[in-house]
């Protein structure tokens, strides 16, 4: 009898369970229908979804941003189907080479270290610095000014990157580098004065600033870098037709027309409308 | 971002959620009770090398698992990685747990008296039918609580999938709060879990209520 009620309950659940599979399907079965044809390539973009504004949630709940709309609009002048998965950002290049996605377009910086590890890495699109966040009426305006103070940088950033190589006078200048593993934990170390200052990158903290106040930027031109489009080892073609559908929205001002959308992002930094 | 849109997207990864936990429950609890008798097989060889194993599934991290099982077969054999992300993740969850729930399967078994198994013998029971139907049912009884440690455990360890970009709940909650530089998703993640696992609670106490008879 008590058997039996159990049996009832894994039943029960087993039934559960096909329900819940049955709804995923249906869901995928949508989201690869429409214009679904054999012939037409898909690309598949990878993108760290919390990184405003280049890449994030949308108001609308579905992905957006600079670089997922100029890829999608790169995708529909070269006719090929366009879809955006979201990478885990500390795998995102191991994910890369299991092909998860066809490429890591994400506001991401070109480090030495892809090229040698032999990936395929686009011309760079913007020029990034990191800028140092700090709250207005902290009375801090200099990077000397953190000396002995804690400042909090994302895990995995070219931030962290940049204090413990080139920047390492400086990140020993500061009582504590607190590494968070994103910039909205970051900020709230900061807004709840765990730490005085965010390492981050430019378009982070004007985005953020234009969103809170209260807050300033300290911007020395530390750590100048540039963001690329990384892909496999071996895809130098796929890297050059991206290439040349990008060359071709900045021509038609398409390009220039997204930018517009992303007052965050500073016009002078983009590479292509110099 | 709306409100609802939020709490829309939340419960469509929610399902993804539920669906880590249920097909989990599914594979592990079985498969818990395989590795059991395996290690308590006569066979030396048999018994040490599932001791092994289970000793390695508690030893590493759960994540560090997922992403073995993930990339692992991409990285030695070439075999291109699921798109179906659910496949690999219940199959990392499943074993993981199975591992944890052998040693509370364990637990039971060795607990119960030598006693009753000569008593069943006296009685003319076969080993298999003492084990069946003498044994099991009080085991059962006896590991409750601690399998429903386990499965609670088991409803907040789904948010580990995100390591591998399985878009479950805590995933999603986690995106709308860096794109809206909100901290609100994380509290609705909050209210989903403890929602749900009061659910789980509240089951589990009424099966171990329905089976009181076996109660020693």
């Amino acid at each position: 009898m008590k058997m039996k009620k159990i049996l009832a309950v894994m039943l029960a659940m087993l039934m559960l369970v096909t329900c819940f599979a049955a709804c995923g399907k249906k869901q995928d079965a949508d989201a690869d229908s429409p214009s679904k044809t054999e012939t037409k390539k898909k690309f598949v973009m990878g993108v760290d979804p919390e990184y405003p504004p280049f890449s994030y949630l949308g108001d609308d709940g579905k992905y957006t941003g600079f670089d997922v709309e100029i890829c999608r609009a790169a995708c529909e002048y070269l006719g090929w189907d366009f879809e955006v998965f979201a990478v885990n950002w500390d795998n995102k290049l191991i994910q890369l080479d299991s092909k998860e996605c066809d490429c890591v377009w994400s506001g991401m910086t070109i480090l030495p270290s892809m090229k040698e590890a032999g990936y395929i890495i686009s011309k760079p699109y913007f020029d990034n610095k990191q800028v140092l966040l700090v709250k207005e009426n902290s009375g801090f305006n200099a990077s000397k000014d953190l000396a002995g103070k804690d400042v909090a940088v994302q895990s995995g950033t070219s931030g962290e990157h940049l204090l413990q190589e080139d920047l390492k006078s400086l990140a020993d200048s500061f009582k504590n580098v607190v590494a968070c593993d994103s910039f909205l934990k970051c900020f709230t170390e900061l807004e709840g004065n765990a730490v005085d200052a965010v390492f981050v990158d430019e378009p982070v903290a004007v985005s953020y600033v234009a969103k809170n106040s209260g807050y300033k930027i300290i911007d020395e031109n530390l750590g100048a870098e540039q963001y690329g489009i990384a892909f496999r080892s071996g895809d130098q073609e796929l890297c050059n037709e991206i290439e040349k559908a990008v060359a071709h929205l900045v021509e038609s001002g398409k390009y220039a027309e997204i930018a517009e959308k992303y007052p965050d992002i500073n016009k002078d930094n983009l590479t292509f409308l110099k | 971002m709306d409100f609802w849109i939020m709490i829309e997207k939340m419960l469509e990864g929610f399902e993804k959620t539920c669906a880590i936990f249920f097909l989990t429950l599914l594979f592990s609890l079985p498969l818990g009770m395989i590795i059991t008798l395996l290690s308590k097989s006569k066979l030396k060889i048999v018994s040490g090398i599932t001791r092994f194993v289970i000793s390695v599934l508690r030893g590493t991290p759960l994540m560090l698992q997922l992403i073995a099982v993930t990339y692992g077969p991409y990285y030695l054999f070439h075999i291109s990685v699921s798109r179906e992300k659910l496949i690999p993740v219940v199959i990392a969850f499943s074993i993981n747990y199975a591992a944890y729930f052998a040693e509370i399967y364990r637990s039971g078994i060795e607990s119960m008296p030598v006693g009753q198994y000569e008593a069943a013998a006296v009685l003319g029971y076969s080993k298999p039918k003492t084990f069946m139907k003498i044994i099991l049912p009080q085991v059962i009884r006896r590991i409750l609580p601690s399998a429903t440690n386990e499965i609670v455990t088991l409803v907040k360890d789904t948010s580990l999938a995100f390591t591998v970009s399985y878009q479950e709940m805590f995933t999603i909650g986690k995106q709308i709060a860096n794109s809206q530089t909100s901290f609100v998703p994380f509290v609705v993640a909050g209210i989903f879990y403890y929602v749900f696992n009061a659910l789980v609670s509240f089951i589990m106490r009424r099966v171990e209520k329905s089976m009181s008879y076996y109660k020693m």
